[in-house]
Order: structure tokens, then C-alpha cells, then sequence
């Protein structure tokens, strides 16, 4: 390799900042490397926090991800607070500076909450689950089977309501619009309102304005004029990239943090994962899920080294969840409008192989309760038509 | 070091075969097949490991 970097700094230690990591070793750089970590923990499965995680007892062992091979040196528990991009440092909240000639932005995103959007009395206790000790958090909280009121319908919000429901609470969750709809489409987003229905799920969908704490519950006013109580509050109302350490790094655009289609912010700077937007065939946008910060680490890990000769990032969209359940897995754009062609089996008896074609030539398959290795779902959501 | 995969875990997400195609497979009914249980080699050893850090359920162990 040419005169590449000799020192680079990773900063983010979830899968995006691990896999950057592992991929520079793979990819044949053998120079320092320094990886930084907000959290105290080693890399863990983020996506089972809010699945298995939740209802499991013992501790989060289970969980970690094996020990690295990077061979890097691991700063733990210690944010970075700013980056000058000119001197190619990167301040650290303990004081220290880390010298770089490549970095890895990795710093991946954090729970948004209700306080930031609408009015939250002070003395509520606003729960979000993002990290480990938000689960670990959570999971203690549950286990008095207090009732649950879970704000946002998306992905995470009905994991969560899953895992409380399975855990005896009593949930109701708020969702403006049905939940799950905006990504998945109206088809496949009833398949789990109904499933969770059954389950006795509660669900309410309006807007929430407001919440405020009383008698020891915590009560989300609605548009419509109702409430909604509960022992306690989760939120899971998206997630905020953490660039505010970038803030005069000057290499934001507006708010975001933008790679071209090797990861390259600039020649020196890289990002992936949640953090960073990324151009795809729909626009350029954020897509905060592990298999989307797998691919685009290693794609970017290569950019820093390679520069124009690194292959681009060619992204596939990849979606699973486990609710009420359910288990489902996704290959192809998501949502889908209208009733899938089935290949196997039938989504009213909750188990069945669906694709849904698209005028442009692509497909989109899902697999509900189906178990089925994902590169022949893959190979079905890039069938063409046949016969 | 032994590979192992902990069956009630795994749910044949498939990342695994990616990380590490000349050690694992999924079958036609996705489940994982270990090809080679047994690693020694370095190659091996890391490809090993970088397949059960992907893995998104913590499935796999390399011990």
C-alpha cells in the first residue's frame, strides 16, 4: 500500500466503530490504531437490548461480542468532546488530545427524547432504550409489572411494548398513526398491530403534546384531548446522531454529517453508522440499523485507506424485528403498499414467504415466522419477473 | 479454538457466513452448519471471530 495513514483514530466503539476497526486490520493497515469509547462496556449486540435482552434474566454477558483482534489500543468510557480537522486532533473529555493522519467518525447516535419536542414536567421519568444500562435499567423496572405506557410506533417502540407485555405489564402504546406503518406499509404493519391486539396491546394513536407526573404516574396528554397513564414512561421516538463534538469541525453540512459513497467525509475523514448519512438509490439519508453500519464500516474503512480505489458501498436494505410473537425478516425497499405475492404459506396464519415486485424491476421479500437462510430471501427479492 | 453456536439463539440472519464463508454456512433450512469446528490458524482464528462479532443475536462463540 501506498503512503497511507500511520496512526488513525476511531471514535465510537459500537459495531460501526469494532467493524471499521477490524476491516483497517483487514485490510492490511498496520499502523496505530486508537479506538474510542463513550460507553464503559466492550461492543454488544445492540439489536438483542430490545429483544431477548429484555425479558431474559442474568446479566448481559450473553450479549458482548467476542474480543477484538485489532490489536488496537481502547480508550473506555471517555467521549470525544471536538475534533479540528486541520491539526488533525481529536479532543478527548478527560483533557487529552489524540493526534490523527485518518479518522474513523463512528460516534453513532443517541435515544431522542419527548423533552426535546413537547413539554415534559420535570419530575417525570422519561425511560429510552439505546444502551446497555438503559436496558439493564429497564428490565429492572419491569419486573414489578407496573403498567407501560411505550411513546413512538415505530420498530423499537412495539419491541419494546412486546418484551413489557411478555414481561405482565399492562401497555398501551402512543403512536401518531398506526404503528409501524410509515416503515413497513400499511399490509405488513397490521399483520403485527393484530398480532400484538391479541396480546392485549393497547393502542392509541395520536399525537402526544404534553406529560406531566401525577399521583406517581406519568400522564401523556393527547391531541385528541385524551390521556394516557402509566406507572411508567418509555419513549422511543428515534434516535439523534451524536455530532456534537463535530459542531466546529467544520465539517458538517447544516446539521449532518455527510459521506460520499466510500465513506469519505473528506480524504483523511471517514464515517459510518448511525452517525452519518449516506447516499443510497433513494437519497441521501441516515439508516440506523446494525447491518447498515456493518457495510458501511467496511466500505469506509477502505475509503480511508484506498481513497477512489476502494470499492463503493452498494447497500442492501436488510430489516428483522421480533414482536408479539412474530419474528420477520426483510430484504429489499421497505414499506410496501398492498398484499405481497405469496411463495409459501399464509400471513394470516402468521407464517409465510412474501415479495412484492415493483414497476422498476426490483422486489422487496419478507419472511413472517418462515425460517429461511437470508441470501436465498435475497436471491427471491432480486428475481425477476417470471412466466 | 472451537466454534459453537448456541441453536436457540440463532435465528440464520446470515452475517456470519458473510464474515467467514470457508468456516460456516447456512443450510437450505437456515440453520447454521459449522464446516470447520476446530481453528488453529491465525486466518481462521480472526475470521472466526469477526463472524461471531457480527452476528446480532451473540449466537456464536469462539472459545
Amino acid at each position: 500500500m501506498g503512503p497511507g495513514p500511520r496512526r488513525i483514530v476511531v471514535v465510537g466503539y459500537g459495531i460501526a466503530g469494532l467493524t471499521a476497526a477490524d476491516s483497517l486490520r483487514a485490510g492490511g493497515f498496520d499502523g496505530d490504531l486508537t479506538v474510542v469509547g463513550e460507553e464503559r462496556h466492550h461492543p454488544y449486540s445492540r439489536p438483542a437490548l430490545s429483544k431477548s435482552a429484555l425479558v431474559e434474566s442474568g446479566d448481559m454477558t450473553a450479549h458482548e461480542l467476542p474480543a477484538p483482534t485489532h490489536d488496537a489500543f481502547e480508550r473506555l468510557g471517555v467521549a470525544a468532546t471536538g475534533l479540528d480537522a486541520q491539526r488533525r486532533v481529536v479532543a478527548l473529555a478527560d483533557g487529552g488530545e489524540l493526534p490523527y493522519d485518518g479518522l474513523v467518525i463512528a460516534s453513532g447516535s443517541r435515544a431522542a427524547r419527548l423533552a426535546d419536542r413537547l413539554p415534559v414536567a420535570d419530575d417525570v421519568d422519561e425511560l429510552v432504550l439505546r444502551t446497555v444500562d438503559d436496558a439493564l435499567l429497564l428490565r429492572d423496572r419491569v419486573q414489578g409489572q407496573p403498567s407501560v405506557v411505550v411513546v413512538g410506533g415505530g420498530p423499537l417502540g412495539m419491541e419494546v411494548a412486546s418484551g413489557c407485555l411478555a414481561a405482565g405489564c399492562d401497555v398501551t402504546v402512543v403512536a401518531q398513526g398506526r404503528p409501524l406503518t410509515r416503515l413497513l406499509g400499511p399490509f405488513l404493519a397490521e399483520l403485527f398491530v393484530a398480532a400484538g391486539l391479541r396480546r392485549g396491546l393497547r393502542v392509541t394513536t395520536a399525537a402526544a403534546v404534553r406529560v406531566r407526573s401525577q399521583g406517581g404516574l406519568s400522564v401523556v396528554e393527547l391531541a385528541d384531548g385524551s390521556t394516557v397513564s402509566g406507572d411508567l414512561l418509555i419513549s422511543a421516538v428515534g434516535d439523534v446522531p451524536n455530532t456534537g463534538w463535530l459542531v466546529s469541525s467544520g465539517l458538517l453540512a447544516g446539521d449532518d454529517l455527510v459521506v460520499d459513497s466510500r465513506g469519505r467525509v473528506r480524504p483523511d475523514v471517514v464515517a459510518a453508522g448511525d452517525v452519518c448519512a449516506f447516499p443510497t438509490p433513494q437519497g441521501v439519508r441516515r439508516i440506523p440499523l446494525w447491518t447498515s453500519a456493518i457495510e458501511q464500516s467496511k466500505v469506509a474503512a477502505l475509503g480511508l485507506l484506498r481513497g477512489d480505489e476502494a470499492a463503493e458501498l452498494d447497500y442492501q436494505p436488510y430489516f428483522w424485528t421480533e414482536q408479539f410473537g412474530l419474528n420477520f425478516k426483510s430484504v429489499g425497499v421497505m414499506p410496501v403498499a398492498g398484499p405481497p405475492e405469496l411463495i409459501e404459506g399464509d400471513p394470516g396464519d402468521a407464517a409465510a414467504l412474501m415479495r412484492w415486485r415493483f414497476a422498476d424491476g426490483a422486489a422487496s421479500a419478507a419472511a413472517l415466522n418462515y425460517r429461511i437462510p437470508v441470501p436465498r430471501l435475497r436471491r427471491l427479492a432480486t428475481a425477476q419477473a417470471v412466466g | 479454538m472451537k466454534i459453537t453456536v448456541d441453536r436457540v439463539k440463532c435465528e440464520g440472519h446470515g452475517l456470519c457466513e458473510e464474515a467467514a464463508p470457508s468456516l460456516m454456512h447456512l443450510d437450505d433450512e437456515g440453520d447454521l452448519v459449522i464446516d470447520v469446528e476446530t481453528v488453529t490458524e491465525q486466518g481462521d482464528v480472526d475470521a472466526a471471530l469477526a463472524a461471531a462479532r457480527v452476528c446480532p443475536v451473540a449466537a456464536l462463540r469462539v472459545a
